[in-house]
């Protein structure tokens, strides 16, 4: 008989709150993908970074491997746990530990929900910039391992620029500071930016010090209705040229029909192709006059055909549930995801054949197009007809996205913009990374987690 | 059918109200200014009945100081076909609102008066009933449906007891409930076209209002924070605490 290894885990933290009951594996095993069945061995859920680091050791010693686990809202795969790992959910460490009026920074626990880290910045009259649809649910330290992006990206950059200093325990069980809020700190490589974006494959998360910023002035929310794709980015430009953008987010015809299909509210009477929100500042009227000239320029060049500008706080809210709204609406359809980015310049000629591929290729599915187009970044979802058998589709999607890979690499794209790799992009790592790059990646890997513990089988 | 309305301008309803440091007043300085919500589904209402055949004119009135303009072109955006603005730097209480509504019913002879059932920077819930007393005409207020037909409305209210439906003689004064309909999004092309629509300016001194003002406001506070919660190991212990507060 062989003695489970819980049970040495269990002496050496007798206070551990661990579970392996059947509805907890079950809901700590997965994220939003449900392409695989959770079958962890346990759910860790430790107190503090003294309790992460024996599990880390213990895993060490016995061998088990270690999904660390966030929100669970990642779209990767990344904190699926299918093969009798220990799940470490770090949801009970959540509180804020301090803030930093001078530094303007947060100090919180990995565990704290993106939308609490946003409410404690705005008690002290700051923002935490980040921001998207599953704020109230992802974690600070998922979106550490993701180096998520998100809806102002185009304003603020990824969460990679809002990260003053982390504390990580490493997979060899180490306890590491890194950069210490320091602005300026000259001292060799930056260690800090490894764990940005490691996908939980380098180390845990058990602390991270933000960094935050002035609230931008009042905004408004523009919604143009966009009669072809090929306008969207000569959209972008005007909208760029004229007015200060915190986000330019777009979206298709049919990802408004899921959208509405959930409850939205339709903001024409006449359908369209495309659909561009943006956000943009507007302290005073001489802003809401700049918006208008915008449109009339655009309407003019036939870029668009309509528009509206909220009036109010809730208008702004209820457009911009019209984009924010799509993912949790396809949700039910269990959608094939792709989350691509090409750079900023090349994006009209790449969207020309995205389109021109998946017409050819997917002439059955229904192809939903959305994302933040002014990084570059579009999320096409691939909804599985009823009729169709889930393996059989996903194949079929898999035979697709090799051939959007061959777009991508053409035009020096990626595959995962910002919601990881994990283990739905495995297979198309190499389309983004030449092989040098992978083998430096693992070599960083092996020296931090010898024993490969952290999070195995995701990312390569 | 004509249908004057009621629009007045608030601190936005998402927006984190502050207390000035001197406790004089709420911060609006840099703050966003947007339509009362409940004024916005007046208007909305008013637009309906109007795209029905019912009505054929839409006034939108506020009381305000002068840089109320723009908020006005923002009703007339919204599908409004005229705007008047009494133009005040006082802030006024609902009697004075009220008699100064009733000046311009006597300027407008509209057939249905539609206003918010209160606004959200005083909630005073007070206006529309004082405006129907002082008008002697009939009142629906907090009103969830509306339907009208030849010279009376048929109107469904949210009561405590929950829905009442009653039946009015026009012209009338109704108040919006939240559950009226959902007001639309402004078009882009209806901004343009709100520049050249009629917007008149009445000082408000000019309407020989008596002012109804009787209320002092002495000072303004936010309420008091949360107290911090604490932590108990067992029940024994929450009892104990609960007992030592005095509060079982
Ligand atoms: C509605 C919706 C909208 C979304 N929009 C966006 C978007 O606009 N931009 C974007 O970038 N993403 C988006 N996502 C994806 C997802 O929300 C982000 O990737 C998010 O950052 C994941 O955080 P999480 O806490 O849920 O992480 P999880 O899903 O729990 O984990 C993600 C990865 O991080 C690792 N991990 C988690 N916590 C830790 C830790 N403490 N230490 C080390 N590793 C850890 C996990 O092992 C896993 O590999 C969206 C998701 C949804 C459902
Ligand atoms: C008057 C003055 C003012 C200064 N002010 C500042 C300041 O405000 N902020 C600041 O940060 N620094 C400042 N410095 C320091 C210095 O100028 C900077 O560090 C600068 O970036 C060094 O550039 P360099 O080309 O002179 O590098 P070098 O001195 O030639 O080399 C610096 C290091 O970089 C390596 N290196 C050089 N080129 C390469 C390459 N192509 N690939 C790989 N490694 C390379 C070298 O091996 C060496 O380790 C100042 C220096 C002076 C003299």
């Amino acid at each position: 008989m062989t003695i489970s290894p819980l049970v040495s885990l269990r002496e050496r933290l007798p206070q551990l709150k661990l579970t392996t009951d059947a509805t907890d594996l079950e809901h700590y095993g997965r994220d939003w993908t449900r392409r695989w069945t959770p079958a962890p061995l346990a759910i860790a859920l430790p107190a503090d970074i003294a309790e992460v680091q024996t599990i880390v050791r213990w895993a060490n010693e016995t061998g088990v491997a270690i999904v660390p686990s966030g929100g669970r809202t990642g779209l990767s795969g990344g904190a699926v746990a299918a093969n009798g790992e220990l799940v470490v959910s770090l949801e009970r460490m959540n509180r804020v530990l301090g803030f930093d009026a001078a530094d303007r920074t947060l100090t919180v626990q990995p565990g704290i929900a993106l939308e609490a880290v946003h409410n404690a910045a705005r008690e002290h009259g700051l923002i935490y910039p980040v921001d998207f649809g599953a704020r109230g649910s992802c974690q600070i330290g998922g979106n550490i391992a993701t180096n998520a992006g998100g809806i102002r990206v185009i304003r603020y950059g990824n969460t990679r620029n809002w990260i003053a200093s982390l504390k990580v325990v490493t997979g060899a069980g180490e306890l590491l500071e890194l950069n210490r809020s320091l602005v300026k700190n000259a001292t060799g490589y930056d260690l800090r930016h490894l764990f940005i974006g490691s996908e939980g494959t380098l180390g845990l998360v058990v602390e991270a010090t933000l960094a935050l910023t002035e609230a931008p002035p009042a905004s408004q929310v523009l919604l143009f209705a966009v009669p072809h794709m090929q306008a969207l980015m000569q959209v972008f430009g005007a909208c760029r040229s004229r007015l200060q953008l915190s986000a330019f987010e777009f979206f298709t015809d049919r990802a408004l029909h899921h959208v509405r299909a959930h409850g939205a509210q339709a903001p024409f009477e006449q359908v369209s192709p495309y659909y561009v929100v943006t956000e943009f500042d507007a302290a005073d009227e001489a802003a809401q006059a700049e918006a208008l000239a915008v449109f009339e320029h655009c309407l003019e060049q036939g870029w668009v055909s309509d528009g509206v500008l909220s009036q109010s706080e809730a208008q702004a809210r209820s457009l911009w549930r019209l984009r924010e709204g799509i993912t949790e609406s396809l949700a039910p359809h269990k959608p094939y995801k792709n989350d691509i980015s090409v750079r900023i310049g090349v994006v009209p000629a790449f969207l020309q054949e995205m389109q021109e591929l998946l017409t050819r290729e997917y002439p059955q599915f229904d192809v939903v197009w959305f994302g933040h187009i002014g990084d570059g970044n579009l999320h096409i979802n691939i909804v599985k007809p009823a009729e169709i058998d889930y393996a059989a589709f996903i194949a079929e999607c898999e035979r697709v996205t090799e051939l959007m890979c061959e777009v991508l690499r053409r035009h020096g794209g990626s595959i995962s913009a910002e919601h990881g790799i994990g283990l739905v992009k495995k297979a198309y790592l190499a389309s983004a990374r030449s092989v040098e790059e992978i083998a430096l990646m693992r070599g960083i890997r092996a020296v931090l987690d010898p024993r490969g513990v952290m999070n195995p089988g995701k990312l390569f | 059918m004509k249908i004057l309305v009621g629009y007045k301008r608030v601190v936005d309803y998402n927006v984190r109200i502050q207390v000035k440091p001197d406790g004089s007043g709420v911060v609006t300085e840099g703050v966003k200014l947007s339509a009362n919500p409940f004024d916005e589904i007046a208007l909305e209402e008013a637009l309906r009945l109007r795209e029905k055949g019912i009505a054929t004119d839409v006034v939108v009135a506020t009381i305000g100081p002068a840089d109320c303009q723009a908020h006005l072109r923002n009703g007339l955006a919204m599908g409004a076909n005229r705007a008047i603005h009494v133009v005040t730097s006082e802030a006024i209480q609902p009697l004075t609102a009220a008699r100064t509504l009733l000046k311009l019913i006597e300027k407008e002879q509209p057939d249905l008066v539609i206003l918010g059932k209160q606004a959200i920077d005083d909630d005073c819930n007070q206006t529309g009933q004082m405006l129907a007393a002082l008008w002697n005409r009939p009142q629906a207020t907090f009103a969830s449906k509306v339907e009208i037909s030849g010279s009376t409305a048929k109107v469904t209210r949210e009561v405590d007891a929950g829905l009442e439906t009653i039946e009015i003689d026009l012209p009338a004064v109704i108040t919006t409930d939240l559950r009226l309909n959902e007001p639309r999004f402004t078009k882009l092309p209806d901004i343009m076209k709100a520049k050249s629509k009629p917007l008149e300016s009445i000082p408000l001194e000019s309407l020989g209002v008596e002012s109804g003002d009787s209320l002092k406001t002495t000072a303004y506070a936010a309420p008091p924070k949360r107290s911090k919660g604490v932590m108990v190991k067992d029940v024994a212990e929450l009892v104990a605490l609960l007992k030592t507060k005095g509060l079982v």
